[in-house]
């Protein structure tokens, strides 16, 4: 059986997140890498290295497009839960209980104590959201910047744009580098979830695990009476091919873009 | 007949006559020209900024010291385009003829500009003789760098916009603060977050993955 753990809104916005983000990543170091032959594959789908530019600012955007509206999505969200508070169990805020969680987790790690119950959300599901939203402001924020240098240095002193193109970097390879190594392993490396946890493509993720990973979560639902409601024998197999094949695309392409990265490290001109 | 002609005549003066000197605001109003189109459209190269020492003059009346010293530039009375007027910055090094920029100046060649774009140096420091970029009639001086050197290739760039750094200092270096210290600090915090990022999650992503394998065999031979 198999669990939704995530409404149809929100795995649209998660594949269009993935997917102008992997563009993102793909032409911004293929800029960064242009002379490598590394950067020149990496560009070459969008045209070279002026073209990738214009597909670059484009998607970027579009990204922030999308931002908004995943803006107004929450306060839609959060007004229709007036009734029941927005610190609740279901929701994506960040409590105490998640240092708790995180504690106890770590422990379970060392083999100190027994595995925590987590609740919908688990603080790193929390903290990949909002690395999203700050991320999403500084690169964002700055990508903007840089979208015409002759408009921002009427505003601001040029040398601002040296330092927009600094942050705009840096973040961006914390960015590449936590999804592609860390949130690609917890959500397809790790036993629970291999070879991907489809919780957020076709199918949802698996009941079994869910049973045993989210226990306090899937007692609620119980409790509630709502666990049937959100269960379901799982997807076609033209759903699960399309699923794998997304999924393991974007490891493949992130994968690329990260050995590359570090093996011509020594040849980006910065 | 007198009236007539006189009539007559006004009218061709008007028809054929050139336009009153108010309207020849070239020659009446060069600053104004300046700053109504070359600043404002990216015309370039018709008027020049020229260092003429008179700002104590205006001194507490900025609109006026902004304005001064901006003039025509052409063939005849440019001094930023005429190289007679340069000191040679180079002058005395032995067989410096036969000696490239990066010789002496070897890591300024390694910017986006040179490397991506394949700027040469003398395409904005000019040809022989260079003066050093604070020179009076050097094209890259501060106050003229924006219309002759960076409008070549973006087109409107203005004063402000030639304050971005070319010859990007490396911005790790303690030596940064000195030129532009934002560079430093945001470079430094970034790296920061960065590295607390990682230290936290790759220990925690890796102790995860290797606990979880014992926790499935050990609930394997549970069963």
């Amino acid at each position: 059986m198999r669990l939704h753990r995530f409404t149809l809104f929100q795995r649209l916005f998660h594949l269009l997140l993935m997917v102008s983000f992997l563009v993102q990543a793909t032409t911004g170091v293929g800029r960064m890498y242009a002379e490598t032959n590394f950067g020149k594959v990496l560009l070459t789908p969008f045209g070279g290295f002026y073209n990738a530019l214009v597909w670059h600012k484009l998607v970027g955007i579009f990204m922030l497009v999308l931002f908004g509206v995943h803006l107004i999505y929450i306060m839609i969200v959060a007004l229709r839960l007036r009734e029941r508070s927005i610190m609740g169990p279901d929701s994506i805020i960040p409590n105490r209980m998640d240092m708790r969680m995180m504690v106890n987790h770590l422990g379970w790690m060392v083999g100190r104590n027994k595995i925590p119950p987590f609740e919908r959300w688990g603080y790193w599901e929390k903290f990949d959201y909002w690395a999203v939203f700050w991320g999403m402001v500084i690169i964002g924020g700055t990508g903007l910047f840089l979208y015409d240098p002759l408009i921002s240095s009427a505003i601001m002193p040029g040398w601002t744009i040296n330092v927009a193109f600094w942050i705009h970097r840096i973040e961006a390879i914390l960015a590449m580098a936590h999804v592609f190594l860390i949130h690609f392993a917890i959500a397809h490396l790790r036993r629970h979830n291999f070879p991907m946890d489809r919780a957020m493509f076709a199918g949802g993720a698996d009941l079994e695990s869910a049973k045993e990973e989210r226990a306090a979560w899937i007692s609620r639902l119980e409790q509630e009476g709502r666990l049937n409601n959100l269960t379901s024998r799982d997807t076609s197999l033209p759903g699960l091919v399309v699923s794998y094949l997304i999924g393991f695309s974007a490891i493949l392409l992130g994968l690329y873009v990260i050995i590359g990265g570090i093996v011509n490290f020594r040849y980006v001109t910065w | 007949m007198r009236k007539k002609t006189l009539c007559l005549l006004v009218i061709a003066a008007v028809i054929l006559l050139p336009d009153p000197s108010i309207g020849q605001e070239e020659v009446a109003s060069r600053y104004y020209h300046y700053r109504s189109t070359e600043m404002s459209t990216g015309i370039y190269e018709e008027y020049e900024v020229r260092p003429r020492g008179i700002h104590a003059l205006f001194d507490g009346d900025k609109e006026r010291q902004r304005d001064a010293g901006i003039s025509r530039s052409d063939e005849s009375e440019s001094r930023a385009w005429n190289r007679l007027f340069l000191n040679d910055s180079h002058r005395g090094i032995a067989f410096y003829e036969y000696r490239r920029c990066v010789d002496c100046h070897p890591g300024n060649a390694q910017n986006r500009h040179t490397v991506r774009y394949g700027i040469t140096c003398r395409q904005c420091h000019g040809g022989e003789p260079i003066a050093s970029i604070n020179h009076y009639f050097s094209r890259l001086n501060p106050i003229r760098q924006h219309t002759h050197v960076c409008s070549k290739c973006h087109s409107g760039a203005k004063a402000s916009f030639a304050l971005y750094a070319v010859h990007e200092p490396n911005p790790a270096r303690a030596s940064t603060i000195d030129s532009i210290p934002f560079l430093f600090y945001a470079f430094w915090i970034m790296v920061a977050i960065a590295v607390l990022t990682f230290a936290l999650f790759i220990p925690h992503t890796f102790m995860w993955i290797v606990r979880e394998i014992f926790h499935r065999e050990k609930k394997q031979r549970e069963e």
